[in-house]
């Protein structure tokens, strides 16, 4: 036996194991469980946090967004748990350290906390912003923490626009895997695209702030998410038959994240995906391999999916494959397979909508949100499909889609931002 | 002290060799011998399983499936067995995933001259309409050999011999499918064969079946080669109503069996018709074999061409890869019992 059960994370797969002949494509929702009490058995890490806050100019106006920045700062600071060390960051054209101003983070504790609260409160913004600077400076502070759990919440107003595009994407390819870094932008002049392109390859997550009063809200939970992971750097290890392709590795819940390019080859037949830092969760994979076909009868094994923290293997789940000639049973969809395909296409249906709404084109606009509508609706997600009503209008008589002329900002980018998040399903048992 | 001595076996004592009594401890001397039986039953489970893969060659298994190609391990495609001179292969078939025949065979006797040596042997093909039929096959093939024997060891003859082997063999086909869904339960064809050796009387053959399953006996030429079963078909049923065998209901109900054994098969699926004895007129072989051969080899005539050798296993090799060769289509088993030859 190896280690002992209760200390095992739980990996499930729900898939329709039966391919009609001549058919090869195996498609698993793949369900990956840390337990309290995993995460509670995880041996103790140190952990870095870094709070990154915009100081550009623009974070003047309108008033009172500054102070609601500095308030949210604070409340974060106020979740660190003792003995975190931490460090507060004033970006800019570049970075400076805030907190403390040596640039060596120290461990949280009554005192550090207070005297952290009051560098934030003396902050005054002055300057540009270049977030691919903002990155490399908490990528060197954590790379003196070798093994101990990362993470950074950046702030930003406004665009990345003193840096080059190349610059900030360079800045971002060298800081995975160093680092879990949650983005959020406070008004409606940043780019959800760009904190996406941040949050996706730094394995956290983006949204919108829109009113400055609801930051010291959402970043005490962002630091108490934090505070709650205790595995660092998971690795989903996916082994398949000789001759196979991997045709995607996405996680699907609670947010669509398409991890396909993150493969990293370990050995024949075998990559890993990196899954970032773990508390108790659980969070649903879909996996598609192409396969090559067998006779009827035979039976393959398509996938092993292994959850590894370094070389431990922590859970193990087979995807198993039987040909058949019988079509009834092998023209059956896996409820989740089909559920989370159109999560997938939701999200994508949403982001090409409202790209599309950008460039003027309504035609194509009007198609892909009204599809986003029917299938938020059919699939109970309730979050996307109340902030499609913001930018789309369907007259529930005759079926037809009208995009809203008047759209406030806001609800467009809370839309984007969160079109990635899922609606949930359960396990059948 | 006049004549030969031997000893009691409980207490030691000397006695003589026609004393039916110990005089010392009144013992019995001449207890009767229990029967020697000897058997076997094919396709044995777990057999093949440290072989390299069947479809890539990769030596090295996980959880039953290989490490680079990702096929479930095979079971091995063929099992072969010998009992004295009685050869039985049971084989896959090209395109059957897995051996749904079981084959089995046991020996009692021999050595008293008031037992002679008898032979019983039986053949089974799963119905592979039913759920796991090879659960059935194996149970009632050996369940039926068993009874076959036990009945022989208490000196039954060999009709009753049968009909014991075909009643187990019913009950335990039934019992495979415990726990099953009744609508699926696990059947199979059955057809048994008895083969006596008297001293003064010759060999006498009894056979039993159930299904499609057939014994075959194949005497040296030039006595005629024949087909002893009658199959449980609906082809035969219509070729015994007088339709012509290449008749096109004929040629399509070739494969549809009337009876069978399983949980859903009633309790006595036979026909009594069907146990009939013959008496060996000279050397020769039976043959017990399963669709998966006569399908290509329907003959006796040619059959026997197969079997006029001396050594039963290269007769049963030759007929299962005449099989294999002529297309596979599904498991084929081959018992083959020398009769009246060397012995």
């Amino acid at each position: 036996m190896s280690s002992p059960a209760q200390h095992d994370i739980s990996v499930d797969v729900d898939h329709n194991p039966y391919l009609a002949e001549g058919s090869g494509t195996v498609d698993a929702i793949v369900s990956i469980t840390a337990g309290s009490d995993v995460a509670a058995a995880a041996a103790p890490r140190e952990r870095v946090e870094a709070i990154i806050i915009d100081c550009s100019t623009s974070m003047l106006k309108p008033a009172g967004k500054f102070d609601a920045a500095k308030r949210g700062t604070t409340a974060a600071i106020d979740e660190l748990t003792d003995g975190t060390y931490f460090i507060i960051v004033a970006g800019t054209g570049q970075a400076a350290a805030v907190y403390p101003t040596d640039g060596v983070p120290t461990r949280a504790g009554t005192a550090s906390r207070a005297a952290a609260a009051r560098a934030v409160d003396g902050l005054r913004p002055n300057g540009g912003t270049a977030m691919g600077t903002w990155l490399a400076y908490v990528r060197d502070v954590v790379g003196q923490f070798p093994g101990a759990l990362t993470h950074a919440i950046l702030l930003t107003d406004g665009k990345d626009e003193h840096e080059t595009p190349e610059e900030l994407q360079l800045e971002i390819s060298l800081s995975i895997g160093e680092f879990t870094c949650d983005c959020r932008g406070v008004g409606t002049d940043w780019r959800v695209e760009e904190l996406r392109s941040i949050s996706s390859a730094l394995l956290g997550s983006v949204d919108i702030v829109a009113d400055p009063d609801d930051l010291a809200e959402d970043f005490a939970a962002m630091m108490r998410t934090s505070m709650g992971k205790t595995i660092p750097d998971l690795t989903l290890r996916l082994w398949t038959p000789a001759g196979a392709k991997v045709g995607f590795v996405k996680q699907v819940a609670p947010t669509v994240e398409d991890l396909t390019s993150r493969r990293v080859e370990s050995g024949n037949q075998v990559g890993g995906y990196p899954l970032g830092s773990w508390g108790a969760e659980d969070r649903d994979y879909h996996i598609q391999v192409e396969v090559e076909p067998a006779a009827a009868g035979r039976e393959k094994l398509a996938a092993r999916v292994s959850v590894l923290s370094g070389d431990e293997v922590l859970g193990e789940g087979l995807v198993k494959t039987v040909w058949t000639a019988d079509t009834a049973l092998s023209a059956k969809i896996s409820r989740r397979v089909a559920h989370y395909t159109g999560q997938a296409e939701l999200a994508q249906a949403v982001q090409d909508g409202l790209s599309a709404r950008k460039d003027g084109d309504v035609a194509t606009a009007t198609a892909k949100l009204q599809r986003a509508m029917e299938l938020a609706v059919e699939s109970g997600n309730d979050g996307t499909a109340k902030l499609l009503r913001g930018v789309i209008e369907v007259d529930e008589r005759t079926g037809t889609a009208r995009l809203k002329r008047e759209v406030a900002a806001a609800d467009e980018m809370a839309l984007d931002a969160r079109s990635t998040k899922t609606a949930r399903v359960r396990k059948e048992t | 002290m006049t004549g030969e001595q031997t000893a009691c076996p409980q207490c030691a004592a000397p006695a003589g060799v026609a004393d039916r009594f110990c005089e010392s401890c009144g013992g019995p001397l001449l207890e009767e011998p229990k029967p020697e039986i000897h058997r076997v039953a094919i396709p044995r489970p777990g057999l093949g399983a440290d072989g390299p893969c069947a479809d890539c060659g990769n030596a090295a298994f996980a959880d039953g499936y290989c490490t680079a190609c990702g096929h479930r391990r095979a079971e091995p495609d063929r099992d072969e067995a010998l009992l004295g001179a009685i050869a039985l292969i049971t084989d896959r078939g090209l395109h059957h995933a897995r051996n749904e025949d079981a084959a089995a065979a046991g020996t009692v006797g021999g050595r008293d001259p008031h037992q002679p040596l008898a032979v019983a042997v039986a053949v089974c093909d799963g119905v592979s309409t039913s759920g796991d039929p090879q659960m059935a096959s194996a149970a009632a093939s050996k369940g039926g050999v068993d009874a076959m024997l036990a009945a022989l060891a208490e000196r039954s003859d060999a009709r009753t011999a049968v009909l014991a082997g075909l009643a187990e063999a019913a009950k335990a086909a039934a019992a495979a499918g415990v726990g099953t869904d009744p609508a699926r339960a696990p059947s199979c064809t059955y057809t048994a064969a008895i083969v006596v050796t008297h001293a003064d009387e010759g060999v006498r053959v009894t056979v039993g079946n159930v299904g499609d399953s057939r014994a075959y006996w194949l005497p040296e030429p030039p006595a005629p080669a024949r087909q002893l079963t009658l199959d449980d078909s609906l082809a035969q049923e219509l070729m015994t109503a007088g339709a012509s065998a290449e008749s096109e209901f004929v040629l399509r109900g070739a494969h549809t069996i009337t009876r069978w054994l399983g949980a859903d098969a009633g309790a006595t699926p036979w026909s009594e018709d069907s146990v009939q004895t013959i008496t060996a007129d000279g050397p020769g072989s039976l043959l017990l074999c399963s669709d998966g051969l006569w399908n290509y080899l329907p003959d006796a005539d040619e059959l026997a061409r197969f079997c006029s050798g001396t050594d039963p296993s290269a007769a049963a090799r030759a007929l299962t890869e005449h099989a294999l060769q002529a297309g596979g289509q599904d498991n084929i088993t081959v018992v083959v019992i020398p009769i009246g030859g060397a012995s």
